[in-house]
Formats: C-alpha cells, sequence, structure tokens
C-alpha cells in the first residue's frame, strides 16, 4: 500500500486526545459531594480474575490466621462477569494455587484443548503453519472469562467477601502521598447532571488498603501513575479485540488462530476461534492499535473474515448470540510501570499490564498477580503497616516469580511487529530460536496515540461491507447483542477533544466497534449509551471516565 | 354435558366489544368439545344490556343478564361470586373470559372460588382428548407455551385482538335473571376519562415512528399530521438515532432501550431497522414500512412495505386516513 | 404498619429464549435471573409505605429454588427487614398451587397489606395475587398504578381501557402492582451490607402438582417478511386497501 496516496494530510491522534481528568479522578479524602462512607479493611475495584483471586486469597489467609478482614470488591457491571471479554485458553496454574483442594474439572473451563491449528490466511486460502513454540496450548483449557468470573464471584462471596456489583469506582481518595480508599459513581442523574427521583449519591468507601483491578486501560490506574509518577522503560501499547459467541449447525473440534488476511501488511494481529462446545464457537479478530490505515475497523474485517472458508464453513446456518468487544494490553516486559504498589495501593492484573501476548495469555498473570498482592497485604496489615516500603513485598513476589519471567522471556516480540507483519515473523522467529536473547536490547515503542495516521486513501470507493444479517452484522446490531441496555438519558461519559477535524472524526468512527462516534453532516456525533467500555478510543482519541452502574454491555458467556 | 359459558363485559350499559370475541371463542371450544355443546353467554349489569341482543349472531345459543342495582359498573367481589354460583350451578365444561382489564381481574378470583386453574391472556384454545389445549405468550412474546388443562371446568381468558369475530349464527335466546347481593368490599368510584392529548407510544393503539430519514427535526410535523389523522388513536415515536440527536423526547423511543410497543399498527417512517429498533416493536400486529432504501431491514419485519420518498408518500397517506375517517 | 410483599425470581428480561432439551422449559444455561420487574413496585412501595408510617416491617415471600435466596436479598437491600422462602424444585405451571402455598404462609399473620406485582415476566400467569385474595377471603386491587391510604381506607388507581378506574377498598388488603406506581430505589452499598445480615427463614415447600400440564414450549412463528406494496405515492391506494380489508386494522 502506498502511503498517503491521495489521502490528505497524515495526523497524530495524540494531537486531538483531550488529558486524562485527573481532577476527576483524583480526590482528597473527605471532600463534598458523597453520601454514605464505609469502612473497610481491603477495597478492590474491579471483580474480574485479578480483583476476585486478590480477594479470594485475602479471605483464605485471614480464616487460616482467626482474622477478622473486611474486604469488599466493587465492579462496574450490573453482575457479575458481566463486563468480562477474553479469548479465552487458560493456562490453569493461578486456579491450582488458589484452590488446592480442587481438582482441574472442578474448575469453571469448558474443556481442555485437544487439537490446535495455526493458519496464515490469503483472502480465499488457509495455509496451516507449523504452530510457534510460544502457541502451543496443550494441557490448557478452554474457557468464558464471564462464567469464570461468576464461578469465583460465589467464591469469594462464600468466604465472605462483599462483592459489589453496580458500583463503578469513579475517584480515588488520598490523603497526602496516600490512596485512603475511593468514592463510587453517582446513579441516577439526567443528561445535564440534575438527580433524578432514585438518584442515588456517591459512596465513599475508605480502606486500608485500595487495590486497583480495573482490568485493561483502568482509569483510576491512569491516573495513579501519573499521579505518583510511575513510568514504565515502554509506554503501554494496546490492541483491541472485537468477538463474537456462536451457536453453529457444524462442530469445531480445535482451537485454531490464524495470521494475515484479512489485516493489512502493517497493522499487527490475528484471529482466534474456540469451541465452548463443539456446537458454542467463540470467535474475534485482535489488532494492535498502533496500525497506520486511519480507515482500519475492527469491526468490519471481522465480520469481513467471517466470509472466508475457514470460517465460513464452521459458521454457515448457524446464530451468532453474542458479540463485544476489549482492548488489550500488549506492550509487555518493558510497559510493565516500575512499581505497582505504593502507600496504601497496589495494581493488579491487566491494568498493570501482566499480558503475554505471544502466547495470548493474561488470566493466569492476572488471577497470580492477585494472589501475590494479597499476601503483601495480608503481611502488611497483620504488622500494621501498609506504606509503600511494606507493600512494596507485592512487585518483588511478582518479579521474582513466573510473570516477570515468562514476559521477559517474549520481551521484544510484539514490539518488533511495529514495522509490520513480515519483518516482525522473522524477528519473532529469531527471538524464539534465541529464548529471547536476540536482539539484545529493548525495541522502543511509542504510545499507540503518537503513531501518525494515514487517512483512508479515497475514503468510501471501496464497498462498503452491507450487513446480511446472517453471517455479518452492523455495529449496531453488535452492540444489541452485547446486550447493552444502558440508559439513553445518563450523561456522557465520554470527554472527546475540542475541535476535531473531519479526518480525526472519521478514525474516532473506525476505531469505535460499538458506533459510539459517528460523522453526520461532518460533525462528530457521540452516541455515548452504545459504549461497551472497551476503552479502544481511550488509547486513541476521546477519554472514557466511569458512569452509572451497570451501564454498559452485558455478557454472558464472553 | 359440557356448555361453555362466556364472560362478558359492559360498560354504561352498553356491551363492550371484546365480547364478540370472548363469544367467537366460546363457540369454537363449544364445537371442539362436541356432543352439541352449548355456549352461554353471560353479562352482568344494573339492567339491560344494549348490544345483548346480537350475540346469538356470533354464537351464542343463550343470553343471560345477570341484574342487580351493585353490578351497573364493575365490582370485582360481587361479579365473582355471582360468576362462580353460576358456574357451579351450570355444570360448565369450560368458562371464557376477556384477557382485557377487567377480565384479567375477575377470572383469577373466579378460578380460586371455584378451586380451579387458570390459564390467563391465552391466543389460541382447542380440545385435545376431551380436555382444553390452550396456547399463552409467555417471555414476553419470545415464547409461545402449550398447556393442557385437567378437569373441568376449564377456565381461561383470551387475548384481545386475537380471536377475530366470526358470523356463526345461533338461536341467543334471551334471559334476565336478578340477582341478590352486594358488590363487596371494593368499591370502584368511577372510571376518569385518560388525559387527552397525551397518548403514550407504549399504548397507543397505533404508533407512527420516525427516523433519521426524517432528516430534520421539523420535519416529523409530517408524522404528527398523519397520527392527527387517526382522530387521537395514535402516537407518534421515534428512533434511538433521533432521540440520541435530540430532535424527540426520550419517552418517545422506540426500542431496546426505549420502550416495547405493540400497537394494533404501527407504520415505520424513515426508520431503518437496526434490531435494537425491531425489539421494541416487533410484537406490533401489523407493520408498514416507509423508507426510499429497499435494502432497509425494517422491510424484513414489516408486513407491507412501500419504498419511496417519504415527504411524498406520507401526506398522500395522511389524505386518505383523513377521507377514511371524514 | 406490617407489609408482606410476595416477589419471583425470572430470568432477566433481555433473555434469549432459548428451549431446553425437553421442548417444555427453558435451557437456564447462562441465563440471569432477577428480581422480577413488577415486584420491584411492590417492594418500593411497601418500604414507603413503612418509612411513611414511621414504624412497621416488611417481610418478603417468595417461592422458588433454593437460589431465590439471591432474589430476597435483593429486596433486603432495597431495605426490606426480612425473607421467607418457600423452596421449592421444578417448575409450578398452576398459579392456583402456589398461591395455595403462599396463602397458608400468610394466613392469621396479621398483616396489614400483602402486596404483588401484577405478573411475573416469565410464565405471564397473572393471577397470584387475586387468587391468594380470595384463599384469605381479603379485599383486593389488581394492576394499581396510585395508590392512597388513609388508615384503614385505601383508594387505589388502575388504568382500564380507556380510562382509569379509582377503586375504593378497606385493609387489610392484597394488591397487585402496575408500572407508575412509583420508581423503584437502587440498592445502597449500605443496604447490601445490612442485607447479608438479615434473617431469611428457608421452608422447603411441595405445592401441588395442579390440573395444568405443560405440553410444550416453542419459539414464536418467525414473522414473515411482508410485500412491498409498491413503489412512492402511488402505492398508498393499494396500503390503505390491504390495511383496510386484509390486515383489517382500519
Amino acid at each position: 500500500m502506498a502511503e498517503g496516496a491521495g489521502g490528505g494530510e497524515r495526523f497524530v491522534p495524540a494531537q486531538y486526545q483531550p488529558r486524562l481528568p485527573l481532577d476527576r479522578l483524583i480526590m482528597e479524602d473527605g471532600a463534598d459531594g458523597a453520601g454514605d462512607r464505609m469502612e473497610l479493611d481491603v477495597v478492590i475495584v474491579g471483580a474480574g480474575p485479578a480483583g476476585l483471586a486478590c480477594a479470594i486469597e485475602l479471605a483464605q489467609l485471614a480464616k487460616r490466621d482467626g482474622t477478622e478482614l473486611n474486604i469488599g470488591v466493587l465492579d462496574k457491571a450490573e453482575a457479575l462477569g458481566e463486563h468480562s471479554l477474553s479469548g479465552a485458553v487458560v493456562n490453569p496454574r493461578a486456579f491450582r494455587e488458589l484452590f488446592p483442594d480442587l481438582k482441574d474439572s472442578d474448575f469453571p473451563f469448558r474443556g481442555p484443548v485437544t487439537n490446535e491449528r495455526v493458519c496464515l490466511l490469503t483472502a480465499r486460502r488457509g495455509i496451516t503453519l507449523p504452530t510457534p513454540p510460544t502457541m502451543h496450548n496443550a494441557g490448557y483449557y478452554v474457557a468464558s472469562l464471564c462464567e469464570i468470573v461468576r464461578w469465583l464471584g460465589q467464591r469469594a462471596e462464600a468466604l465472605g467477601v462483599n462483592l459489589f456489583t453496580g458500583f463503578p469506582a469513579a475517584s480515588l481518595l488520598v490523603a497526602g502521598r496516600r490512596v485512603a480508599g475511593v468514592r463510587t459513581a453517582a446513579t441516577g442523574l439526567d443528561r445535564a447532571g440534575q438527580p433524578l427521583a432514585n438518584y442515588l449519591a456517591p459512596n465513599d468507601l475508605v480502606a486500608r488498603v485500595t487495590a486497583l483491578a480495573e482490568g485493561t486501560r483502568g482509569s483510576l490506574a491512569q491516573a495513579w501513575l501519573e499521579w505518583q509518577g510511575v513510568g514504565a522503560d515502554n509506554p503501554q501499547i494496546f490492541a483491541l479485540g472485537v468477538k463474537e459467541l456462536w451457536e453453529t449447525k457444524q462442530p469445531l473440534d480445535a482451537i485454531v488462530h490464524t495470521l494475515g488476511w484479512p489485516l493489512p501488511n502493517d497493522a499487527f494481529g490475528g484471529s482466534f476461534m474456540y469451541p465452548l462446545e463443539p456446537n458454542l464457537v467463540a470467535l474475534g479478530l485482535v489488532v494492535g492499535l498502533d496500525y497506520k490505515d486511519a480507515g482500519l475497523d475492527v469491526h468490519v474485517l471481522l465480520q469481513r473474515m467471517k466470509l472466508h472458508p475457514l470460517f465460513r464453513r464452521v459458521l454457515e446456518g448457524g446464530e451468532m448470540v453474542e458479540w463485544g468487544a476489549k482492548t488489550i494490553p500488549e506492550g509487555g516486559y518493558y510497559s510493565v510501570p516500575a512499581r505497582r504498589s505504593g502507600d496504601g495501593a497496589v495494581m493488579l492484573g491487566d491494568s498493570a499490564g501482566f499480558v503475554d501476548v505471544p502466547s495470548l495469555k493474561g488470566i493466569h498473570y492476572a488471577m497470580q498477580s492477585g494472589m501475590f498482592a494479597a499476601r503483601a497485604i495480608f503481611a502488611g496489615l497483620k504488622a500494621g503497616d501498609v506504606t509503600a516500603a511494606r507493600l512494596a513485598e507485592y512487585d518483588r513476589l511478582v518479579n521474582t516469580s513466573f510473570i516477570m519471567r515468562d514476559l521477559y522471556r517474549t520481551r521484544n516480540m510484539r514490539l518488533a511487529f511495529k514495522r509490520g507483519f513480515c519483518a516482525g515473523g522473522l524477528a519473532a522467529g529469531l527471538m524464539t530460536l534465541t529464548g529471547g536473547r536476540f536482539p539484545g536490547r529493548k525495541i522502543a515503542m511509542e504510545p499507540d496515540a503518537a503513531v501518525p495516521r494515514r487517512p483512508t486513501p479515497g475514503a468510501g470507493s471501496e464497498s462498503p461491507l452491507v450487513p446480511d444479517g446472517q453471517l455479518t452484522f452492523s455495529k449496531v446490531d453488535g452492540v444489541f447483542k452485547s446486550g447493552n441496555a444502558t440508559r439513553d438519558t445518563i450523561p456522557t461519559h465520554l470527554v472527546v477533544g475540542a475541535d476535531v477535524p473531519g479526518a480525526v472524526a472519521e478514525f474516532y468512527a473506525r476505531l469505535c466497534p460499538a458506533g459510539v462516534y459517528e460523522v453526520a453532516q461532518g460533525a462528530l456525533r457521540v452516541n455515548a449509551p452504545n459504549c461497551v467500555d472497551c476503552k479502544a478510543t481511550d488509547v486513541l482519541g476521546p477519554r472514557w471516565t466511569p458512569r452509572e452502574g451497570g451501564s454498559g454491555p452485558k455478557y454472558k458467556r464472553m | 354435558m359440557s356448555n361453555v359459558l362466556a364472560v362478558l363485559e359492559q360498560r354504561d350499559g352498553t356491551l363492550r366489544k371484546v365480547s364478540h370475541e370472548v363469544v367467537t371463542g366460546a363457540r369454537r371450544l363449544a364445537d371442539a368439545l362436541g356432543g352439541g355443546a352449548n355456549v352461554d353467554a353471560l353479562v352482568l349489569a344494573g339492567g339491560s344490556v344494549r348490544g345483548a341482543d346480537q350475540l346469538g349472531g356470533f354464537g351464542a345459543d343463550r343470553v343471560v343478564t345477570l341484574t342487580n342495582p351493585a353490578f351497573g359498573g364493575y365490582a370485582p367481589e360481587g361479579y365473582a361470586r355471582a360468576i362462580a354460583d353460576r358456574v357451579k350451578a351450570g355444570g360448565y365444561g369450560a368458562v371464557v373470559f376477556a384477557a382485557s382489564a377487567t377480565g384479567k381481574d375477575l377470572a383469577p378470583r373466579v378460578a380460586a372460588r371455584l378451586d380451579r386453574p387458570l390459564a390467563q391472556d391465552v391466543t389460541d384454545v382447542s380440545v385435545a382428548g376431551g380436555a382444553v389445549i390452550a396456547i399463552r405468550p409467555v417471555y414476553a412474546g419470545k415464547a409461545l407455551l402449550k398447556v393442557r388443562i385437567a378437569g373441568s371446568p376449564a377456565i381461561v381468558s383470551l387475548r384481545p385482538n386475537v380471536f377475530t369475530p366470526v358470523q356463526r349464527p345461533k338461536a341467543g335466546i334471551q334471559e334476565t335473571v336478578a340477582v341478590a347481593g352486594t358488590a363487596g368490599r371494593v368499591v370502584v368510584k368511577q372510571i376518569k376519562a385518560a388525559p387527552a392529548g397525551t397518548l403514550d407510544v407504549a399504548e397507543a393503539p397505533i404508533v407512527v415512528s420516525g427516523g433519521r430519514g426524517l432528516k430534520e427535526p421539523a420535519n416529523f410535523k409530517v408524522l404528527e399530521a398523519l397520527a392527527a389523522a387517526f382522530g387521537g388513536r395514535a402516537a407518534v415515536g421515534a428512533s434511538r438515532a433521533v432521540v440520541d440527536a435530540g430532535w424527540r423526547p426520550h419517552a418517545d423511543q422506540v426500542g431496546q432501550t426505549g420502550k416495547t410497543v405493540s400497537p394494533t399498527l404501527y407504520i415505520a417512517v424513515g426508520v431503518s431497522g437496526a434490531i435494537q429498533h425491531l425489539a421494541g416493536m416487533r410484537t406490533s400486529k401489523i407493520i408498514v414500512a416507509i423508507n426510499k432504501d429497499k435494502e432497509a431491514p425494517i422491510f424484513k419485519v414489516a408486513d407491507y412495505g412501500i419504498v419511496g420518498d417519504l415527504f411524498e408518500v406520507v401526506p398522500k397517506l395522511t389524505e386518505a386516513i383523513k377521507k377514511l375517517h371524514g | 404498619m406490617k407489609i408482606a410483599v410476595c416477589i419471583k425470581r425470572v430470568p432477566d428480561s433481555e433473555t434469549r429464549v432459548k428451549i431446553a432439551a425437553d421442548g417444555r422449559s427453558l435451557d437456564e444455561a447462562g441465563v440471569k435471573f432477577i428480581l422480577n420487574p413488577y415486584d420491584e413496585f411492590a417492594v418500593e412501595e411497601a418500604l414507603r409505605r413503612k418509612e411513611k408510617a414511621g414504624t412497621g416491617e416488611v417481610v418478603v415471600l417468595a417461592l422458588g429454588p433454593a437460589a431465590a435466596q439471591e432474589t430476597i436479598r435483593t429486596a433486603l437491600a432495597m431495605g426490606a427487614d426480612r425473607g421467607v422462602l418457600l423452596q421449592t424444585e421444578g417448575v409450578h405451571a398452576d398459579g392456583l398451587e402456589t398461591a395455595k402455598a403462599l396463602a397458608a404462609e400468610l394466613k392469621d399473620a396479621g398483616f396489614d397489606l400483602i402486596l404483588f406485582g401484577k405478573m411475573a415476566i416469565d410464565d405471564h400467569n397473572h393471577q397470584v395475587g387475586p387468587m391468594v385474595a380470595e384463599l384469605l377471603d381479603l379485599p383486593c386491587v389488581t394492576t394499581v398504578a396510585h395508590l392512597e391510604i388513609d388508615g384503614a381506607k385505601g383508594t387505589a388507581e388502575r388504568e382500564v381501557e380507556g380510562g382509569v378506574e379509582v377503586v375504593e377498598f378497606p385493609l387489610p388488603a392484597v394488591l397487585t402492582t402496575d408500572k407508575g406506581l412509583n420508581e423503584p430505589r437502587y440498592p445502597a452499598l449500605k443496604g447490601i451490607m445490612a442485607a447479608k445480615k438479615k434473617p431469611l427463614d428457608v421452608k422447603p415447600t411441595a405445592p401441588g402438582p395442579g390440573a395444568i400440564e405443560i405440553l410444550a414450549l416453542t419459539p414464536p412463528p418467525e414473522r414473515q417478511a411482508g410485500k412491498i406494496v409498491g413503489e412512492g405515492a402511488a402505492a398508498v391506494p393499494e396500503l390503505v386497501r390491504l390495511l383496510r380489508e386484509e390486515a383489517k386494522v382500519l
């Protein structure tokens, strides 16, 4: 593809991105505006695998020790798991460690991986490749993250953990350099921000330790890093995944990964197709947000991809039953913040970037990080000391564990693809051969938003995808299948930059898989209730902020 | 002997139209039960009921008006007692109500008094092996439940607008019986007229909905004119896109995150038919789509469609409706 | 004021209905269960009545599987004082049997009001409230959208075709609640915490089999793609004819 051919000026998304609204995300403990105030020992933000594993391990440690510990877990989804989305093929090691008395068959997995294939796609064909060593999944399990989260939540609740679903944490409460707790988002506001009859004021939850387990691109996690001035060798970079769940007529007997088509050469990514049951198939397309073509649209690419014989064979005659989207932190080793602990605070899982891209794994790292955090927090609470120095034990545990060992081994693999698929593939191969020693130094990255974008040459000339409602679907159809029934009258939660030019507005419209952004009569229109909290535009454009609890998708088996 | 009792409704001494549907359903059930089963129509009132003499035409063998000074308006407890007594005395094989506001209130009371089960809001009745089989929509119409009611009488209420009245002439012998008894503890003091001009989209029997095809807010006057032509029976609805753009109030929004409507007639104008809009209106009885894009998904669910410029089609339709009501 | 609220655990209204292998019930895999939305109006109304009276008790009663304890906890988190679960197994198609089980529990307990949602959004039975009233010989008003209570006398409004019925009744009474009666509150964090410690009695119950047998649960017939009547304004007369003569809606 010729760069910039007839497609107008390149632009850098960062130029139009508003700053993180720190004034809203961080406030002094005791600030006006809260309703109830509750005191807990530990408050965990996010009921995902990291937050729940942390809660469970803490409760187990307290139980064994005979101490009473008041643990609260907040989640923005209306019910457990409804904002959780992953592939997923799960490495069970963290489950085994967290539940030593249980067997693999007790865990909420759908089934072991028996067959696997990696294919390189062209528009019409698929060439089966030898499976790269990092992508071997024997001994692992296909699972739905929603189901994992619901199961973990039940375990936590049985141990006496307080689960507060439908309560997003909107701000960090701080006292000096210390995190003192969180303030939840208000509920029952109209578009203009005025209280309705069933208005529920924000609540302050103060705790001795606050664990940030918000998942990918957490707002409080970002705010905390910025506020504390914590950096990393590389900025964090992200990918966007769009996923569908299908009930199929034809069974699928293997997990399948593909590379190549329908992605352009200068984008990094690939697809997955996993059988949860022989006739219940999860599939998705994941694309690095450092793609160069401003016209790239992951949702549309996924729709086109399903027309390829490899997928069509499986899906034809079936029914798409769920749809969702989520970003994935892909920076790996060099993007993990220098520290993930401070006075009264720790940061877990995806929020901290514990994801290994070459093996496409994050869930077990998330859980393990939660368990390490729990151990450090518990020791701190016992000693009556939860200062940064004491909680640094959490960082030590992570740094000396398989989490950072695994990330180190593949430290440059994703980064190598910044120059495109072919060069990246060659370099990644060398890295595998050398056990990560090639190229011997860090490949420097820039934030996704700093990567210049090429406006689509002659946008609109290629035939637009007309969804057939059978195999292919529009974004609005997708949002419907995500279960999103957000109240239409809530105040907008997206912060859009001032003076966004038409080409950039168009870029947002393609970027957002949920049709939140539209260009109508040359102007950007924001359909905020469509948002499924994937955070893609938070990476490249308009900022996402927490909104009324229970808003967003209602994933069931994603 | 397994006659069928059709419980009818009157308001202000005039038989309500839904009664024709009840007699039609009862007739169908009586014929299916066989053995020359009769349909007895029963109406409770303060005196004589206008329209009762026409029920023979819909298949009533006998029309009984139970009169009591306390029965002029609906008296839940008095009615329930009188009907239950009548059913016990008559040895009926089935009792049929309308699943109207009154019928849905009355039928459970009668059923409990008779210690018999009740199938409310049924859309189909039949007989198999001597037992009444009923079909009812459940899960908000996302599934149909088919049940067998063992023993007798089988008590059902029929969903309005489903059992189209059929002329099926029978004797329709008129009988008036004065019954004793009080209204009971629950007393209907009055029926206030619904406030005029504020017909809600969720309740209107006709909904005219507009989408982005209207191009700008001011153009909704085209739809308002069409709605007005229906003489106060139609409300104007809107798609989410239009509400999000601030063209119409949220209260008018039809769809997954707006209101779910199932009017008798839904006219979608310039609405493309995104799944989330369809989720809010697909249970409408008749759907008409007017759109210039013949590929629009709305045509897949519409009973009748016109492909064309709404600014030409809608005024023409308004004219035609006006003439009809003129 | 002593108020009982009868509630039901039902599949979320957004649930995609998939028929189970037996062809008679809902496949519950992946289905989320919630407090029946119409029952939320009943819980809210009970709480408001108690708050207004300044004293009293709100008791939540459910009939259902063990998992309905969660549903009761939701009502307790909204502010109800205690819960009772009549624990059963299986599906109860016959509303009269449900009514009998509830009536047995409610009998002679001295409630001033017994509230129900007007119907459950799963089975649409639309009958248990008034049946309970008959079994307990209590006055009953259904589908209440407006309510005033003055001492032992109540006035309710309910929507009927073309109007609003104004109904007077004495207390104690059974009422079923409709949309519009109130705006149910969200459970507050403190309420959720408090709900964990509120009493919840679980009583194994076996309602009678009833006389209604489920034969089949089927998807509704697919909406047939209709016809394009024609193009442009010229097609209007034909459309009007079809609406009158074929669809019979004009």
